[in-house]
């Protein structure tokens, strides 16, 4: 070897070395160390290899190769976080604003999100999760819930049947509400009962900005002695509060619903008024409409062998894409459905 | 239902202004949907005529035009583009009333306008053609005050009636509402009695349990009654639409004020004097007012003459006993029929009307008699000539009011409030002025809110009463436990999990066309139909939910993405005798290179059947009993051979593999590489096996010794599976894992053979395993891979 193929050597050596510790995942400076600056590191046998060239040309040599070394060494210093501040700053170093490493996230859906905070919320106030059937019969979507056979009440939820009869000979349904639930859960368990539940409900609608045939509700039911409106009011009031902030007042309007006397519906005072303008989404009257409630019908509690005399209840429900439409804005229903992954992944 | 403002002030005195009153009846559950001003409210307008029309000396769109108004000719600046000469126009003179104010003096572009040629919108007029100036009838005599050719201002109030609401369907209802709960004078209507020489109308009631009251009027000499113009533009207003008839419009008014359906026959077209109630005959029809022939169920209740039936009770009269212009006679009909058995006949024949729409809810049992009147005397006074010659009023079953008895305290139970006595007596009271002052109250019902019946009804109304502001937020709920379902918590685990690897979780729909089925390699009559689908795009609900992710994979693949790892966590249906028709599945797919777009330091790999194993993995880590079969079989959108059943103890856990070339056929994907997985969640919800303590694994204790590796690399045939191999490492001593790190095929290794490189891991709880320790171990290994599976070390 003569002393310009070293010096190419040597060089090759530095580049190599600039390589490797100029990537992120150059990882072990130990390792790093061992392979350029160890005993049979590439320095190491490269330098011993000055014993090949004549005695005058080597001394220049040597120098460089020892400049190389002391470069190394206080790059590997930097990199072991051990360099001292001023050679730090001297150093090319690197180019921190290149992208990280990705780890691609995924994402749970916004419906996902409101119910799981939902059911955080109503577990934290003493409220068991109760469940149903999607494919329910008459008895517990209608009449158990006192929507009598022929009364015009039927006609506010649009129904899908399905080929297949219940133990009556009735056909079997979707269920169009989360109401169901209610009966359901008492029958199967004694007063006092506290439960609530979430979940797909469907109506015979055309899909729209505003409507789809298949949507999700929240439903809760409490029975217990004593239970009255205002227990119902603090409950919802706490309900809305966990979900759009504690500065939101809650109010009652009467309303009608088969399954509840006095019936309600619940309203929350608008978050997204700003001043000076006609807000859209309240409509000006700074109120928003978000769920029904009232008391348990005497003949629900009845119909499910509670003795009306000694157990009172409420019960409430309502949509969870309108809550999910107003906490991340969206002003159409079919974005749920759409998955949109550029919309998904904005989840957080 | 549309609510006229000024017709609702003819029932009280002193009526609060709309916007006042809008916001009054949204607090007692009448919610006003909307309220929109009618009709002209503007003055100082007159009828003008376009005598002439200059240019704008300082502006091209603007003209000037001399307007006269009767007495003088004026000149405006006018920027309408509909302007002519001879045109009659609304003419507004400085001072006048306009929507936006008074109309003030203007000098536009250097020119002095001395008025203004008005539009529509200027004017406040509603439904007129606002694309420039109002062009008024020529029949319009200049000069005259503009507002007397449109109708007076007034305001409609759009109100959402539920389907409780029986007792508000008309402007006396609720006003009586509001006289109720505002304590303002409600104004009775003017229905004088009718009194009448003549014989009671023959009314036979084969049925009093579904018609308990039938009130009837003849009157004689009606011929030419026409609407009045004032009723005509109060149906106008609240959008029927008025047909100049008065025995037609008078009905209807009637209707609207009272709430009570009437009907008028023509008695010359009656065969017979009598009128008969009864179910129809099987067989027989009625051509209806909107002239179908409708084929009568014998459940449904008509009307008949002696010989024939003249209109379905309650839903709609016959056209063969209707009036015409030149009926002279009528019998008014003014009845109450049971809610159900109108519903059910209108249901039945498919026609819904005003009439229908009232009966279903419930009309009062006291205005029978009332309407009638009422209607009679609408006519007598506009047809001098009429006269009332027969009067009745059947009545076989009396209402008896229910009495609920009403304490204060039960009031306040339901309500959580502290209302004293006297705020729920007032309430009471303001229903029954009678009710004595004694507790127990006995609230005895109002005929017209039949529907009252339990004391939460009572509770109701004096909520309304009190206003609902009354009750107070407040509770002392004891505390209890709560629970939560096995299903949500391994949903939750599971929806978690695949978002932290990735996943995006999507919402499908439920519904699935046969098409769809089909693609999916499904059988379409395993499949629950809908009865009532709204296309047949929605016709079945989804066996599976792998149409929905595949319908989302299109989606996202035609908005530009390559890649997708997406997942459902919903229900699937099933047609089945017994047994549960619904399960709810987890299921998901990955399509396309993984991570999308890779990275600058290195590229991705296309997702393949590893990929999603190892997704597999970690959703069931820790769960005992966890292993892989070869799928026996797997429902039928999986490429056979391609495909691993999941098992959890004897229980299968669902299904992963790649799909059938068929199926990312028919879903128009040209490669084969979509990978799918589901699972069963009821494998996984088991009651109990769900609990925070059932799932916490006891921590093993770890070596304090250093641990030792070593490679190897042995070559065997093909045909030999790695799972086996892994299987016959168990019982090496110290051995704590064995991992393949390398799978080659190629050069040097013969065919039909593979070369495995497996990594073991040596540790020892007692010491620290030396080289000698350590080889011993790694013979015994290869001794058993030479023996078992013919492995040699690759050289």
């Amino acid at each position: 070897m003569n002393a310009t193929e070293w010096k190419e050597k040597l060089s090759a050596i530095r580049d190599s070395f600039s390589v490797c510790i100029a990537q992120p995942t150059a990882g072990d400076p130990e390792a790093l160390e061992q392979r350029f600056l160890g005993r049979k590191g590439e320095l190491a046998l490269l330098l011993r290899d000055l014993k090949d060239i004549p005695l005058e040309e080597r001394k220049p040599l040597g120098a460089l190769g020892n400049t190389a070394k002391q470069e190394m060494e206080a790059k590997l210093a930097e990199l072991k976080g051990s360099a001292p501040a001023a050679a730090s700053a001297a150093a090319p170093g690197l180019d921190l604003t290149l992208p990280g490493q990705p780890f691609p996230k995924g994402s749970l859906h916004p419906l996902t999100h409101v119910m799981n905070r939902l059911a955080e919320g109503f577990l934290k106030l003493g409220f068991s999760m109760a469940d149903g059937p999607l494919v329910e019969d008459d008895y517990h979507n209608f009449e158990a819930l006192n929507f009598p056979q022929y009364h015009p009440a039927r006609d506010m939820q649009d129904t899908f049947y399905v080929d297949a009869k219940d133990a009556s000979g009735k056909f079997m349904l979707l269920r169009t509400h989360t109401s169901p639930v209610q009966i359901r859960a008492m029958e199967k368990a004694e007063p006092p009962l506290r439960v609530f539940h979430t979940g797909r409900v469907f109506r015979s609608e055309a899909v729209d900005a505003s409507h789809s045939f298949a949507f999700h509700q929240i439903e809760g039911l409490y029975v217990d002695k004593g239970v009255s409106m205002a227990d119902l009011k603090w409950t919802a009031d706490a309900f809305m509060k966990d979900l759009f902030g504690s500065s939101v007042k809650t109010r009652f309007n009467p309303s009608y619903f088969p399954f509840v006397e006095p019936g309600a519906e619940v309203d929350m005072s608008c978050i997204f008024c700003k001043t000076g303008s006609r807000c859209p989404v309240c409509k000006g009257t700074g109120w928003i409409e978000l769920m029904g409630a009232g008391m348990v019908h005497p003949n629900v509690l009845k119909g499910c062998k509670y003795d009306p005399e000694k157990w009172s209840g409420f019960a409430f429900g309502g949509g969870i894409e309108r809550f999910a439409m107003l906490l991340y804005g969206i002003s159409d229903m079919r974005m749920l459905y759409e998955n949109d992954l550029r919309v998904l992944k904005q989840v957080q | 239902m549309k609510i006229l403002y000024s017709w609702l002030s003819d029932f009280l005195e002193n009526p609060p202004a709309p916007e006042d009153l809008a916001a009054k009846l949204n607090r007692i559950g009448l919610k006003v949907e909307e309220l929109h001003k009618t009709g002209s409210s503007f003055s100082g307008v007159c009828v003008g005529r376009i005598e002439k029309i200059d240019k704008h000396p300082n502006a091209d769109k603007l003209a000037l035009v001399d307007v006269h108004d009767g007495r003088a000719t004026m000149r405006v600046v006018c920027g309408a583009k509909n302007i002519a000469v001879g045109q009659k126009i609304p003419f507004a003179k400085v001072g006048a009333m306009l929507a936006e104010g008074e109309l003030k003096k203007a000098k536009i572009r250097g020119v002095e306008s001395e008025g203004m040629i008005c539009s529509a919108d200027e004017l406040g007029l509603d439904g007129y053609d606002n694309s420039g100036i109002l062009v008024l009838p020529d029949t319009a005599e200049v000069g005259v005050d503009a507002s007397m050719l449109f109708p007076k201002a007034d305001y409609v109030l759009e109100i959402e009636m539920l389907p409780n609401l029986g007792y508000c369907l008309s402007h006396y209802a609720i006003a009586r509402e509001i006289s109720l709960f505002y304590g303002l004078k409600l104004k009775e209507v003017a229905a004088p009695a009718m009194k009448a020489e003549g014989q009671p109308v023959p009314v036979e009631i084969k049925v009093p349990d579904l018609c308990p009251r039938y009130g009837a009027i003849v009157l004689k000499g009606v011929r030419g009654a026409r609407t009045p113009e004032w009723m005509a533009a109060r149906l106008r207003a609240i959008g029927s639409n008025p047909k100049g008839n008065l025995l037609i419009d008078g009905s209807n008014y009637v209707m609207y004020e009272l709430g009570q359906p009437t009907h008028c026959f023509d008695i010359a077209k009656l065969s017979g004097p009598k009128i008969i109630v009864r179910k129809a005959l099987p067989g027989e029809m009625l051509k209806t007012l909107d002239n179908q022939a409708l084929k009568l169920d014998p459940g449904m209740m008509v009307i008949a003459d002696s010989s024939k039936p003249v209109a379905l009770a309650g839903v709609m009269g016959g056209i063969d006993s209707s009036v015409s212009d030149d009926t002279d006679a009528i019998l008014i009909e003014s009845a109450r029929f049971k809610p159900s058995t109108v519903r059910l006949a209108s249901k039945a024949a498919g026609i819904k009307s005003e009439s229908s729409y009232r009966f279903e809810r419930g009309t009062d049992p006291e205005l029978p008699l009332k309407a009638a009147a009422r209607l009679a005397a609408l006519i007598l006074e506009a047809a001098p000539g009429a006269k009332v010659e027969q009067v009745s009023d059947n009545c076989p079953v009396k209402y008896e009011p229910p009495v609920i008895e009403v304490s204060p305290e039960k009031i306040n139970a339901i309500l959580g409030t502290g209302l004293a006595d006297s705020v729920i007596y007032g309430c009471l009271k303001a229903f029954q002025p009678d009710l004595k002052d004694s507790k127990p109250w006995k609230f005895s019902v109002p005929a017209y809110r039949l529907e009252l019946d339990s004391v939460n009804d009572v509770a109701e109304e004096v909520a309304r009463y009190a206003g609902y502001d009354v009750i107070p937020a407040a509770s002392n709920m004891p505390m209890r436990p709560s629970t939560v379902t096995p299903l949500w918590t391994v949903t939750t685990e599971l929806r978690n999990t695949l978002a932290a690897l990735g996943f995006s979780e999507t919402y499908n729909y439920d519904f699935v066309s046969e098409k769809e089925l089909k693609a999916c390699a499904l059988d379409a009559a395993a499949a629950l139909e809908l009865k009532n689908p709204l296309s047949s795009d929605y016709q079945y609900l989804r066996p599976t939910l792998l149409s929905g992710l595949l319908k989302t994979l299109r989606y996202n693949l035609n908005r530009g993405r390559e890649s997708a790892l997406i997942f459902e966590a919903g229900t699937a249906y099933a047609r089945k005798e017994e047994g549960k028709a619904e399960e709810v599945y987890c299921a998901g797919l990955a399509y396309g290179p993984v991570p999308e777009g890779g990275s600058w330091q290195g590229g991705s790999a296309p997702a393949d059947f590893y990929c999603l194993k190892g997704v597999m993995n970690r959703l069931f880590a820790g769960k005992s009993g966890f292993r892989y079969e070869k799928a026996r079989k797997a429902p039928a959108y999986f490429q056979p051979g391609l495909c691993l059943e999941m098992k959890l103890g004897g229980n299968s856990a669902g299904y992963l593999g790649r799909l059938a070339p068929a199926v990312c056929a028919a879903a128009d994907f040209k490669d084969n590489n979509i990978f799918y997985f589901e699972i069963p969640l009821s494998c996984l919800a088991v009651a109990g096996k769900t609990e925070f303590w059932q799932k916490i694994a006891k921590i093993k204790p770890v070596s304090a010794f250093p641990q030792n590796w070593r490679d190897l690399s042995v070559v065997l045939e093909e045909r030999h599976e790695w799972a086996d191999l892994e299987r016959s490492f168990s019982g090496v001593q110290d051995l704590s894992s064995a991992r393949l790190v390398d799978v080659y095929k190629g050069k040097n290794i013969p065919a039909g053979h593979r070369s495995l490189t497996i990594r073991f891991t040596f540790s020892s709880m007692e010491k620290t395993l030396n080289d000698a320790d350590v080889g011993a171990r790694m013979a015994a290994i290869l001794d058993k891979l030479t023996k078992n599976f013919g492995a040699a070390l690759r050289a």
